[in-house]
């Protein structure tokens, strides 16, 4: 294909796939017609069929990437409409975000050591229970690779929203802030969407805790290079 | 009295123009992202960009309602934002093969781990919360 051509058919087509795909989970939906399966299986098909590797379509298609950036910062809405529940349960919310975080980050190490993983892979791995924006700002901190904390990402998210409603019913949990928590710190947004099935405080709690999280994760990334070096 | 009619129906403008509020969150991502270079902070644009619109709202300067249908916008595609991010399987796809059960591993089981001591805390606080207040 010509490098204009490419330069133009990826955007496009990605920006096209990922309209078809919301209207097949809007028809069918289920953890597997999930759009955040669907379009990237169905691109990865398309570029394996025409022989494109991941820098011909990035190419093109890097400034999908950079809306990250505005969307990170469009997240003031939310904490902002939030306030009473924060002014509330900041305490909670407080812990269970820094205990939730200590966690994840402790967990993948320790597992993926005790599964001989690589370092740059083990490191990939520990921001995987953030959601992606902040996700990839971690991993690079970290001496992680990016791209594959966005995979591990997209993966965390799929499994854990199945996982969360399994634990949700398994637990002794009586408060909605408990199950809240739960869904956004386990598997941020495919979780919240889920949390927003259970209910609508839990669907609240559990996209303020993602969003805490990310921050949270964020700003003590630094502290953490120094240590996991 | 010119400027004031112009200031309100830009106002007005605002509020109804989805397209606009992205651009408007975008420049503020962009000038946090100028300042973190410029300065070498230790954080993101994107999160300087929402402590900054954070502050704005909390002074009043800056209402929830001018921004917030390019807000939702940009909250609710951000699935396709990180599609090309996943397309870095294509470089991945012999690490995967050979490493791939492994991760899914420590996925699932560390997914697992997270969930149920994240929840257990905020219930813990949740209930020593209400015997303090009972």
């Amino acid at each position: 294909m010509p490098a204009e051509i490419a330069l133009l058919f990826w955007p496009l087509v990605t920006i096209a796939l990922y309209a078809l795909s919301r209207v097949l989970y809007r028809h069918y939906p289920s953890a597997w017609t999930s759009p955040l399966l669907v379009t990237p299986l169905a691109l990865i098909g398309l570029a394996i069929a025409l022989h494109a590797g991941y820098r011909d379509y990035m190419r093109g298609s890097h400034w999908l990437l950079m809306m990250l950036g505005p969307a990170t910062v469009a997240f003031a809405l939310p904490i902002w409409d939030q306030r009473a529940l924060i002014r509330r349960h900041w305490a909670a919310l407080l812990i269970g975000v820094i205990a939730g975080s200590a966690l994840a980050i402790a967990s993948s190490w320790a597992l993926a050591s005790a599964l001989h993983l690589d370092a740059s892979l083990r490191a990939s791995l520990v921001p995987r229970s953030v959601t992606t924006p902040f996700a990839v700002v971690v991993a690079s901190d970290i001496g992680g690779v990016p791209e594959l904390t966005a995979v591990f990402v997209m993966i965390t998210g799929i499994l854990g929203a199945s996982l969360g409603s399994w634990l949700a019913r398994l637990l002794p949990l009586r408060s909605s802030l408990a199950r809240g928590a739960l869904f956004g710190m386990g598997a941020h947004g495919a979780g919240v969407a889920r949390a927003r099935e259970v209910g609508e405080e839990e669907g609240s709690v559990a996209g303020l805790v993602m969003i805490l999280a990310g921050v949270f994760n964020v700003l003590v990334a630094p502290l953490l290079a120094m240590w996991l070096r | 009295m010119s400027i004031d009619r112009l200031s309100t129906r830009l106002r007005y403008g605002l509020r109804r123009s989805r397209v606009l509020q992205v651009v408007l969150l975008a420049a503020l991502w962009w000038g946090a992202d100028a300042l973190v270079r410029r300065y070498a902070l230790p954080l993101p644009g994107g999160v300087l960009g929402m402590l900054l619109l954070l502050a704005l709202l909390a002074s009043g300067q800056v209402s929830g309602h001018s921004l917030r249908r390019g807000a939702g916008w940009l909250l609710a595609e951000m699935l396709l934002f990180f599609v090309p991010a996943v397309m870095a399987l294509l470089d991945h796809g012999a690490l995967l093969r050979s490493e791939g059960l492994q991760l899914v591993a420590v996925i699932v089981f560390g997914t697992v781990i997270v969930m149920t001591g994240t929840a257990l805390t905020v219930e813990a606080c949740c209930r020593w919360s209400e015997r303090r207040a009972g």
